[in-house]
């Protein structure tokens, strides 16, 4: 799963959102360091809804346009999750390599 | 050339980039979240930015990148897409594979250089010559990493191999060294630039290469064409074979020739190959008819050339009717949707 895909999934994980939502919670979720393009969202969007793991949850009018909201499918939510465990599997090896015994960082499992 | 148009039919104008087919499903969905990101809810501040701010260069750029990736389209994409994305792919690995070819030449000079193959001329030294080889083993490197779908290192490597070949170019122009200069440039641009470029079809979609036919075609070419024309030019026959270009004129041509008869006898399949053929014949025949005026000086080379290009044209007309079929018949990849 590339970074953006992950970013994307993740910003849906607490509920469903339209596509400019999408672009900010990522710029939060990544504390500025990935700033998504409206070309590169949708690419993104087209694949993880190609894949099954994103689907329409509604619509709704705004400024005389219409807003699609998406949101997690259960192969969606499970897909995050193992990656979410995979990361943090990885991130636990470096660490330890490093041979750094600070606190963990935030969201790692286990 | 926009005057005229606000800030949502200038981006809908960059969207037309796009398949018909994307864009019926996204366009709307991509204009609301692009608008969304330049409203600021106050009327009079968003009625300026409507009228005279324009899309972004960063967003042009993603819109260009992701009509690339659908123009060539890999696993899940419609079939006329999927068609045109394997047909471009498989014709860059023709040219890779040429260009990998003309390195493994440079490879055997320098192997003579240093004395490991004695019935070679050596090789003259200097910068610029071993610049030259440098470009020659870069193209293997990059050829081989397509093939092994290490996309970044293909992607760097051909960025280091253009660089060196245009300083090259340009050094030999200021020398005063070049026959034609705008020919020079022009097959850069047909059989370096392009070719590089169209590597974008090498994209994360794009389903994996065939590994050993291709790996395989590099020491078969090198054997079965490069070694007897260079032992025809050094037992003095040379006038007898034709030049770089010709050869892969007539190349092009024998493959063209052999893939029609399959067609014929029905074994042939989806059509991508007698697309890929048309374009590498397109390529092919683009360098031939740019790399002539070398031979302003000598009219029966230009006649050979004329021959070369038309028995060029007669084998790729026998499977366009067949690279036409594929932008209907090639069967549907791994993934494809019909209502997407």
């Amino acid at each position: 799963m590339t970074g953006q895909a992950f970013f994307v999934l993740t910003a849906l994980a607490d509920g469903p959102r339209h596509g400019y939502g999408i672009v900010r919670e990522v710029v939060e979720l990544s504390q500025g360091r990935v700033k998504l393009k409206i070309g590169s969202l949708y690419g993104v969007l087209d694949r993880l809804s190609a894949d099954g793991l994103i689907e329409p949850d509604r619509e709704e009018a705004h400024d005389g346009r219409l807003r699609r909201y998406y949101r997690l499918t259960d192969g969606g939510r499970r897909a995050l999750a193992e990656e979410a465990d995979l990361r943090a599997a990885t991130a636990r090896v470096v660490r330890a390599r490093l041979g750094l015994t600070g606190p963990k960082p935030a969201g790692a499992a286990g | 050339m926009s005057a005229g148009l606000d800030l949502e039919q200038r981006y809908r104008r960059v969207l037309r980039l796009l398949p018909r087919y994307y864009r019926d499903r996204w366009e709307e969905d991509m204009v609301a979240a692009f608008l969304d990101g330049w409203m600021t809810g106050d009327p009079d501040e968003d009625s300026v930015t409507m009228e005279y701010d324009r899309p972004t260069r960063e967003e042009i750029v993603s819109v260009i990148a992701l009509a690339a990736r659908l123009h060539l389209g890999g696993a899940g994409a419609p079939r006329r897409f999927f068609a045109w994305g394997q047909a471009v792919r498989n014709a860059v690995l023709g040219v890779m594979l040429a260009h990998a070819v003309w390195g493994l030449s440079q490879l055997a000079l320098f192997a003579r250089s240093r004395h490991l193959i004695g019935w070679l001329p050596p090789p003259p030294g200097g910068f610029w010559p071993v610049l030259g080889y440098a470009t020659g083993y870069a193209w293997i490197v990059v050829f081989v990493a397509l093939v092994l779908a290490d996309y970044r290192t293909a992607r760097v490597g051909a960025v280091l191999v253009l660089g060196a070949t245009v300083a090259s170019v340009v050094h030999q122009q200021l020398a005063g060294t070049l026959v034609s200069p705008a020919a020079t440039w022009a097959y850069t641009v047909v059989i370096d630039v392009a070719p590089a470029l169209a590597m974008a079809a090498f994209h994360r979609d794009a389903p994996p290469v065939r590994r050993r036919p291709w790996l395989l075609a590099l020491p078969a070419w090198y054997l079965l064409v490069s070694v007897p024309v260079l032992w025809a030019e050094l037992s003095g026959h040379a006038a007898w074979v034709p030049d770089v270009v010709g050869r892969c004129c007539l190349l092009v041509s024998l493959v063209c020739l052999f893939h029609a008869a399959r067609v014929w006898s029905g074994r042939a399949g989806t059509g991508v190959w007698s697309l890929t053929l048309l374009l590498l014949a397109a390529v092919t025949g683009l360098y031939r008819i740019i790399s002539l005026p070398v031979f302003a000086q000598d009219s029966h080379l230009i006649v050979v050339g004329l021959v070369e290009l038309l028995i060029l044209a007669v084998t790729a007309a026998l499977v366009a009717p067949d690279a036409v079929r594929s932008q209907s018949a090639t069967p549907a990849p791994l993934g494809y949707q019909e209502l997407r």
